[in-house]
């Protein structure tokens, strides 16, 4: 789908390496599917809706769901009206001077406009808003009362890990331990929960605009976000930093339940996968080699490099929120993961059998 | 060369407020990022770099006053009109120290504002 | 005529034959004084007419790009800087159209990347600064009654380096080899090869170091042209408003590129040779090139917006009818935003994670540097107000500037605000506020400019009815293309993503967006189509065709090459409108300088407050000797990027060689007499050393972005301390770490004498004691290249490994600074020797030597600093 097109408009200019064959296969389909199901053209109605009504939606600054959001949509409204006002009074201004009333002041009225509208006025709302900026930020990152939660930022998905101990600080990582996770983090609402974000190779950025404000994760540092979510629901998180090809395509979800939810959630995250091992997929997984990179605790697979798949189709996306978790998006992801992600670390298994592709995606979608 | 005032000014005097801001400004900065170098411990409190803080903008602040009193002073002496635009070095003295007073008065401004951070926090969170 | 003269002489580019006929026509050198010369007689007006033509023409045929002049070379720098703009409006053209549709296929995520590096390295670094330097070329020696900038050489070098550099940084693209890391190129993701793979990342960092240089020399240019070279009676309180735009802006250049100078050598360091200056393992930081690049960055906006809203300060009251009203208040908001723009560059890093409280003080300053931007937009308010507003098309683009840029410096104040910007940054919102930022406070202004300014460089105006059209084209267009970014920003549309999913609300804001900015592009050519439409048919336009009052106005229409008729005596801000006769009495040449009589090229350099006439300064003539330094500094970069180090060096010696030809034969010329009749009765000297000459003032101000770019890597070395837990870090496998004392204060010994050696050769000199002076130059370089031996020594001879981790690194950053400079100070001292050797300095014309002690000056205290860095300081801590 994703088709090399510049290559084909200026002869020598960059074509992606990895653009599998093209297959006739049944694979396409589901592949074809879910990246259709993305398209525009039939979404006419939701685009004119989303449009009006953008502020409501998971990944709006605008429709807070959490306390920091939420101060920070203020904040923005109060400056919009102060904004639209100044600006209509300034554009006011220079229609009056120069098509109403031409040269009806002299000089001293022009001084006078200058030391009341470009000196005392602009003193006095700059000084109001910074003030009210200033005391923002230490409640912002006041101290927590909730669970400690590590995300590591790595090309191009997110490492979570539940229940951590350590601190923010520079010329140090993440902190080890806790309940291993990927790509979606779950948040009691009502408590002021707190992150601890690094990533072990470039600049990323941990953005979940409808709870709070971003923060980034740069290697060699620690950094802290403080985020209290006030209403349950599901929301969109984003890479906000420029990190290579599948920066765009770098998200996660945000899933915000009560504080007895999150407990047992974590808690059946801390589990092992209850799956057999004499499971015809787990064993084209090993085979080829899966396990270097995934862990499926309760398995032999203990690979460390890519997300942890122990309760892989609990989660609400695959492939860092680009698509949902489907059979068959499993399965095309595996088949064609520069298709759906161009940049991803993983590389496509398009060369194995049609059979085998679905026998993994298959086992896959029994990790609950 | 004597036109009616003790000092003469040129574009370093000029310039005397605003550098004095931008001191202030680095020192402020150099010290609270030294002070809170680590990153951790971010919830205890920094009192003395703060009174630092203060003590550095109290300083400033009498220098950039010195600075507007003195060119105000001699700006009003010497008749305190604008818009200076006649051909003698008498004006051009004028207008220089005009000048001189609105940068100090912005410099001022900008020297409180740097300091209101120190003011109104009080640890490296 | 000594040799020297002749080499700068007119006559040199003119064919021998013709040149020697037309010179025996033109009677050079055989001319009375200006003085005793009667301005009435049309007779004496038309020899000199002649002379000044013929001595200021520009070279005919191939010859024709040896051209030095600023109104060949300012126009050159504009077309080319234009150029990169339409070339990087196409490329955010096919951003537009990838991002009209979600999940889009025009472009691949690569190739997008690609794209959107180069749209924003092109429109800042080959666009927005560089067309401010062509157009203060152009246009400030006009407004300041100069024939020409004090260093016309200086500036085709410059444009040489701008054209060079920027065709290899937007080259790349074809090859698919562009960067793709964003205009600010964040390691690590930059940085290290598992990364960013190929050569992109080295085409934009030395790329955009050598157009660098091109910015600094035009600065150099610029604030030696605005102190020094104001006709007589300009004093400060009279100077054009643009002029003193130009004067804070070529200083804000000066403290602002050089960190990033700084930054480009050690990421440069580490892209090439692995020092790990970025890298977290090994002790280094990713944070110190965000610093470094910010401290940059930061001023460089205002760099770009102030030298626009200058053009305002001059369309503005030509159109009110009526001088500006606050312009102190004007000079309060040039010089305070100025300053005030170092102490935002963190507000580019308030999502880093830093202290709230450090954050504080930026937030504080971006909030307080709204107070002079405010002050700016209502002195033009004010301008309009007290002012009979006359509507024309620059006026129409320059209400369409305010009315955008107000929008832009609105949501500035917001993002300024570290709770909102934690929202806000990295988003559609921010890439809405900087283009209404940088296109309401710039590319409208420039426009307004071409509008107004075309009559005076084309001769002809511009339409009327295509103006108007291209202004409501690009006006409706900008904002249909901008103002929804705020929105899909805030609605959660990250920056630099080459796709977004569908149903989150993105798809209407982004479709309106890349229709808007088709509606904007058309707008544009427009604008494009206007300027370069075949026009032989229509009439010249009047002279001062928008009876302005600058003396910019002055310019016959069509151009002549002599920039003024007659160097004028000014005694008001405007005076065009408030001299009596005053253009009459410019064209009749009865002010300074109405004559070439011996044929050179000449400018008048007068005081720095009033303007007191204090020389008559020869300016050097065309040369092909500025093209080739350029072709083989620009070899030097292009070849480092791709590791051809022997290359390399080699085209290095030929690029100090060319340099120091053109040194050679077109500077510190000993005149034929010592003093010149200037008319009126003045009497000017030709030749000027140390404080009162220009080139002191330009290895000055050159010295002083040098030690800025020093003090950048010192804030390197302290950064590192401040990060590390410990720092130097303790011993390593039993060896001790560090330069060691012995060797540095060795080191520190011989340049302290090496620099007393270069002040007592100036004095021996400039005493008559010639001999003395001549071994004492030899000496100073012996010394010096000891001392620069001595300074890397240390390091070596205690086996630091700068790879191992970013504390040798940076011992080593420093110690080679410094041996490079060093090494410099002996050529330059070595460059006295020969000079004075040839008879080309003396007693009395001891340019050379004078400029060279004060470089020493600048020399003595790097090393100074260098020693207590590296030697001294982990003693103390």
């Amino acid at each position: 789908m994703l088709v090399q097109r510049a290559a084909i408009l200026v002869p020598g200019w960059p074509s992606s390496p990895q653009l599998p064959p093209a297959r006739s296969s049944i694979l396409l389909r589901p592949e074809t599917r879910a990246v259709e199901s993305l398209r525009p053209a039939r979404h006419w109605l939701v685009v004119v809706c989303a449009g009006l009504a953008g502020c409501t939606s998971p990944q709006s600054a605008l429709d807070p769901a959490g306390a920091e959001a939420q101060s920070v949509a203020t904040l923005f409204w109060v400056m919009l009206v102060g904004a639209v006002v100044i600006w209509v009074a300034v554009i006011g201004l220079s229609v009056f001077a120069t098509k109403i009333r031409p040269g009806a002041y002299g000089e001293k009225a022009g001084l006078r406009l200058i030391v009341w509208g470009g000196c005392v006025f602009p003193v006095v709302v700059l000084t109001a808003l910074l003030v009210w900026g200033l005391q923002m930020m230490p409640v912002l990152r006041a101290e927590a009362n909730g669970p400690t939660i590590a995300v590591s930022a790595e090309r191009f998905w997110w490492r979570v890990a539940y229940g951590v101990e350590g601190e923010p600080g520079v010329a140090k990582s993440l902190p080890e331990g806790g309940v291993p996770s990927a790509n979606e983090i779950w948040l009691p609402a009502g408590l002021r929960s707190e992150f601890l974000i690094g990533s072990p190779d470039v600049i990323h950025s941990l953005w979940i605009p409808s709870i709070a404000g971003k923060m980034d994760a740069i290697p060699g540092r620690v950094n802290r976000l403080v985020v209290e979510p006030t209403k349950p629901g599901v929301y969109n998180g984003v890479c906000a930093e420029f990190c290579g090809d599948a920066h765009a395509q770098m998200a996660l979800r945000v899933v915000v339940v009560s504080p007895e939810e999150y407990e047992a959630y974590v808690a059946r995250q801390g589990e092992p996968a209850s799956v057999g091992a004499d499971d015809e997929g787990y064993r084209r997984f090993m085979e080829n080699g899966c396990d270097a990179c995934h862990t499926v605790r309760g398995t032999a697979a203990d690979g460390m490099v890519g997300p942890d798949l122990t309760h892989l189709a609990s989660r609400r996306t695959i492939a860092a929120g680009t698509l949902p978790m489907s059979l068959e998006n499993l399965a095309s992801f595996v088949g064609f993961t520069h298709r759906v992600k161009p940049g991803v670390q993983m590389p496509s298994y398009g060369m194995l059998a049609e059979d085998e592709i679905t026998a993994i995606a298959g086992w896959l979608e029994t990790l609950k | 060369m004597a036109i009616g005032n003790k000092t003469r000014d040129n574009l370093w005097t000029l310039i005397t407020a605003p550098t004095i801001w931008g001191v202030h400004f680095l020192l402020c900065y150099g010290s609270v990022a030294y002070g809170c170098a680590p990153n951790e411990n971010i919830f205890q409190t920094i009192s003395g770099f703060r009174i630092f803080v203060g003590g550095l903008t109290a300083v400033a602040l009498a220098a950039i006053g010195f600075v507007f009193m003195r060119a105000l002073g001699e700006w009003r002496r010497n008749g305190g009109r604008i818009p200076h635009e006649e051909d003698s070095i008498e004006v051009r003295e004028r207008f220089l120290e005009f000048s001189t007073v609105l940068l100090a008065g912005l410099s001022f401004i900008a020297v409180i504002y740097t300091a209101l951070p120190a003011a109104m926090m009080v640890d490296c969170r | 005529m000594s040799d020297a003269t002749l080499d700068q002489s007119a006559t040199r580019w003119a064919g021998k034959s013709d040149g020697e006929k037309a010179q025996a026509d033109l009677n050079f050198g055989n001319v009375p004084p200006a003085s005793e010369r009667d301005q009435d007689d049309p007779e004496v007006r038309a020899g000199q007419e002649a002379r000044l033509r013929h001595v200021w023409a520009e070279p005919k045929g191939w010859r024709y790009w040896s051209a030095v002049n600023n109104t060949e070379v300012g126009l050159w720098y504009t077309a080319t800087s234009f150029a990169f703009m339409l070339f990087a409006g196409v490329l955010g053209l096919m951003m537009r159209v990838q991002l009209s549709a979600p999940d889009n296929d025009f472009l691949t995520a690569s190739f997008y990347n690609q794209v959107y590096t180069l749209h924003g390295t092109v429109m800042m670094f080959l666009f927005a600064v560089p067309v401010f330097e062509a157009v203060a070329i152009i246009l400030l020696p006009q407004m300041l009654g100069a024939r020409d900038l004090p260093f016309p050489r200086l500036s085709a070098f410059g444009y040489w380096c701008f054209l060079i550099g920027g065709i290899f940084v937007c080259g790349s693209i074809f090859f698919g080899a562009a960067p793709e890391g964003g205009w600010f190129m964040y390691p690590p993701l930059t940085t290290q090869e598992r990364f960013s793979p190929g050569y992109g990342a080295d085409i934009w960092l030395l790329g955009l170091s050598f157009i660098e240089v091109a910015s600094i020399a035009a600065a150099v240019e610029l604030i030696v042209g605005t102190l020094k070279c104001r006709p007589p009676g300009m004093r400060l309180n009279l100077m054009p408003l643009y002029a003193w735009y130009v004067l804070v802006v070529a200083g804000m250049i000066l403290f602002a590129f050089p960190p990033l100078i700084a930054g480009d050598i050690l990421f440069e360091l580490e892209r090439l040779f692995n020092w790990p200056f970025f890298d977290p393992e090994r002790g280094g930081d990713p944070m110190l090139w965000q610093h470094l690049f910010w401290i940059f960055g930061h001023p460089e906006v205002y760099i770009v917006f102030l030298p626009a809203i200058a053009l305002l300060a001059m369309i503005i009251p030509t159109f009110a009818r009526r001088p500006i009203v606050g312009y102190s208040f004007i000079v309060l908001a040039a010089v305070g935003t100025g300053f005030l723009s170092f102490g935002l560059w963190v507000h580019h890093m308030f999502a880093t994670g830093l202290p709230a409280i450090s954050l504080g003080f930026f937030s504080a300053a971006s909030e307080a540097v709204a107070i002079p931007t405010a002050v700016q937009i209502f002195v033009f308010l004010a301008t309009l107000l007290a002012g009979r507003v006359i509507y024309s098309v620059p006026m129409l683009f320059v209400s369409g500037a305010l009315a955008i840029f107000v929008i832009g410096g609105l949501t500035g104040v917001m993002v300024a605000l570290a709770p909102f910007d934690w929202q806000a940054h990295d988003t559609y919102f921010v890439v809405a506020h900087l283009h209404y930022v940088l296109l309401g406070g710039m590319l409208f202004p420039v426009v307004a400019g071409v509008y107004y300014y075309w009559p005076m460089m084309g001769g002809r105006r511009l339409s009327d009815k295509l103006g108007k059209i291209a202004f409501w084209l690009m006006f409706v267009g900008f904002n249909t293309a901008f103002l929804p970014m705020h929105w899909s920003g805030l609605i959660g549309m990250p920056r630099r993503v080459w796709t977004y999913p569908a149903d989150i609300g993105l798809e209407l804001p982004n479709l309106i967006s890349s229709i808007g900015a088709f509606v904007f592009a058309a707008g544009f050519v427009t604008v494009v189509w206007d300027v370069l439409r075949p026009r032989k048919g229509e009439p010249y336009a009047e002279r001062n065709t928008w009876n302005a009052g600058t003396l910019e106005w002055l310019a016959e229409v069509p151009d002549e090459a002599w920039g003024v008729r007659s160097v004028p005596i000014v005694s008001s801000r405007y005076p065009l409108w408030q001299q009596k006769n005053f253009m009459a009495d410019v064209d009749m040449g009865r002010y300074y300088m109405p004559d070439a009589e011996e044929g050179m090229r000449e400018t008048m350099v007068t005081s720095v407050l009033d303007a007191e006439p204090v020389q008559c300064l020869r300016v050097p003539g065309p040369t092909f000797m500025t093209f080739w330094a350029a072709i083989f500094l620009g070899a030097v970069f292009i070849l480092a990027t791709f590791h051809l180090w022997t290359l390399t060096l080699i085209t290095a010696v030929f690029a100090v060689g060319a340099i120091l030809v053109w040194l050679w034969r077109g500077t510190a010329m000993q005149p034929e007499k010592a003093e010149k009749d200037v008319g009126l009765g003045l009497k000017l000297p030709l030749y000027a050393s140390g404080p009162k000459s220009v080139g002191w003032w330009a290895m000055f101000i050159t010295m002083t972005g040098d030690a800025t770019a020093f003090i950048s890597l010192i804030f390197g070395y302290f950064f590192y301390f401040t990060v590390s837990p410990v720092f130097p870090p303790p011993m390593m496998a039993g060896e001790e770490i560090g330069p060691g004392v012995l060797w540095p204060l060795v080191a520190l010994a011989l340049f302290a004498a090496s620099w007393l050696t270069a002040i007592l050769a100036r004095n021996t000199n400039s005493k008559g004691a010639v001999g003395t002076a001549r071994l004492l130059m030899g000496c100073g370089v012996l010394l010096s290249l000891a001392a620069s031996a001595a300074i890397l020594w240390g390091p070596y001879v205690t086996g630091l490994i700068p790879t191992v981790h970013v504390y040798p690194a940076t011992v080593w950053v420093l110690a080679i600074w410094t041996a490079c400079h060093g090494a410099a100070g002996a050529l330059m001292l070595a460059y006295c020797l020969a000079r004075s050797l040839a008879g080309r300095m003396t007693p009395t014309h001891d340019i050379d030597i004078v400029n060279v002690a004060l470089y020493w000056h600048f020399m003595a205290g790097t090393a100074l600093v260098t020693v207590a860095t590296i030697a001294l300081f982990p003693l103390a801590v």
